[in-house]
């Protein structure tokens, strides 16, 4: 129960207000060029429906695990800088309780970037395969990827306490788990490009999609690649448990 | 006796805060805290709240363990630590409620209201805290510090840069806090009148040491607490 109040807290701190509202306004901006380009470009209009919903997943994960890393930066260290932790710490809610608070906000922002992407999925994956199962996909894995993304920086955030060092850090994991876009087709097929593939979550998902969306493939392909993403999840919930139970004043 | 003290060691990265501290404080004291800056004041603070754990050493806050029973020390405690930071998005109202909503034992709209009251807000609390002075701030952070209506009260720092008034007004609220609710209450300071007008106990801590400790008459003999508390702390703290 504390964890749903501090959860509330999160909520009306970070989404509703107008940095929140900025955020999802700015979210269905770019969801509403992308789609534009890709239904009216004469060029992106030659992709198939397949390819625009997967090219358009790829960005709202990214999206979901960018904002998940922002909001877990700003979790224990911006609370730290503002004064306003040791409040928290002196009433009986636990560090582990107030961590799940600050993680299920970092989850409710994602559902709503989710919610807003929906209109956007179906106008442009409309009449082409697997869009149902590629929403799904979406949703499963964008929620593994931001719980793992989000924890991993809010645990970052609570060792070391400064929101600008988080900041920092996050960004450039953010950076590093895109970095098998910024190799070419025919690098990532080197064995080097495949355990980056292989061992990178955000790839993994990427990896996922393409598979789902435009090979049609099924759940057993997947296997592999999901279990890699989970493990990513459980570590990550660890190690934001044993840093905030491990942060000191 | 709501707090004993034994042998408290406290250090960080080779630096020894606490070096072996001892004291203890009795029910419905008014129980001063003095030293210079730097001297362990809030390192033992956050100790006795459950916030940090010692090096070595025991501390009992009303018979609990502060290490092995924190939960039940932070349910009958409460504290305004120094650098109290608050959410300026609330209001006063709101705020009261996030953290009475984080006890078992929640307060109602009227026992809010009547805090609010208590703290002289009354008639502030739908205005948001970015709006507040810092007075009203430091009036709000006790009553947060209240709300759990606790046994025992930390307050570091608590009239810190206020004027004369907000002053006066914290000192004449923590008194009527004492005398008829009976809090028990641990005051860090090292502005000396505040502990003249406050506590009828004090002990003073230098380089994590306490140098004095007893009641604050006995102790100040015929001199002043500014003699005492500057003999006791002849080379201050680093």
């Amino acid at each position: 129960m504390k964890t749903a109040y501090i959860m509330q807290k999160e909520i009306k701190e970070s989404i509703l207000t107008p940095k929140g509202f900025l955020w999802y306004n700015l979210t269905s901006v770019i969801l509403s060029v992308l789609s534009y380009l890709f239904l009216t470009n004469s060029e992106l209009s030659l992709l198939d429906q397949g390819e625009m919903l997967y090219m358009i997943m790829n960005f709202i994960t990214a999206l979901g695990v960018l904002i998940g890393l922002v909001f877990g930066a700003d979790s224990f260290a911006g609370e730290i800088e503002r004064g306003t932790i040791e409040a928290l710490f002196l009433s009986p809610a636990n560090k582990t309780e107030i961590a799940m608070g600050k993680l299920g906000a970092a989850l409710t922002n994602w559902g709503i970037i989710f919610i807003i992407s929906l209109p956007y999925l179906f106008v442009v994956g409309k009449g082409g395969q697997n869009l149902l199962t590629g929403i799904a996909y979406l949703a499963i894995l964008g929620t593994l990827l931001v719980i793992t993304f989000s924890a991993f920086s809010m645990g970052l955030s609570a060792r070391i306490k400064s929101m600008k060092n988080s900041l920092i850090i996050s960004f450039f994991i953010f950076l590093l788990a895109g970095s098998p876009i910024f190799l070419s087709a025919a690098q990532r097929k080197t064995w080097f490009g495949n355990i980056l593939d292989l061992i990178n979550p955000f790839a993994d998902a990427i990896n996922t999609f393409d598979s789902v969306v435009i090979d049609s493939q099924g759940f057993s392909y997947q296997i592999g690649r999901v279990a890699i993403i989970c493990s990513y999840t459980f570590l990550s919930l660890w190690f934001l448990k044993r840093s905030a139970s491990r942060l000191e004043m | 006796m709501i707090i004993s003290v034994e042998n408290l060691v406290k250090k960080y990265n080779g630096y020894t805060a606490l070096d072996g501290l001892n004291f203890t404080v009795e029910d419905g004291d008014i129980f001063g805290f003095l030293g210079p800056n730097g001297a362990g004041k809030t390192t033992t603070i956050r100790i006795l709240t459950a916030m940090i754990k010692a090096d070595s050493g025991n501390v009992l806050v009303d018979g609990h363990d502060v290490v092995k029973e924190p939960l039940a020390v932070k349910r009958i405690i409460n504290a305004l630590p120094e650098s109290n930071g608050y959410y300026e998005w609330m209001t006063a109202y709101e705020y009261l409620e996030f953290f009475s909503n984080l006890y078992e034992e929640k307060a109602s709209k009227q026992d809010i209201n009547k805090l609010l009251e208590v703290v002289g807000l009354h008639g502030k609390e739908g205005h948001l805290i970015r709006s507040y002075s810092r007075g009203m701030k430091q009036r709000l952070g006790i009553a947060r510090a209240l709300i759990n209506r606790p046994k025992l009260l930390f307050l570091d720092e608590p009239t810190n840069g206020l004027d004369p008034k907000g002053r006066r007004d914290i000192h004449d609220l923590l008194i009527d806090l004492n005398q008829k609710h009976s809090t028990t209450i641990f005051l860090s300071t090292h502005l000396l009148d505040d502990v003249e007008r406050l506590c009828n106990r004090i002990a003073i801590i230098n380089y994590g040491k306490i140098v004095r400790t007893g009641e604050l008459d006995r102790i100040k003999g015929k001199g002043t607490i500014e003699d005492i508390f500057f003999m006791s702390t002849k080379e201050g703290a680093l």
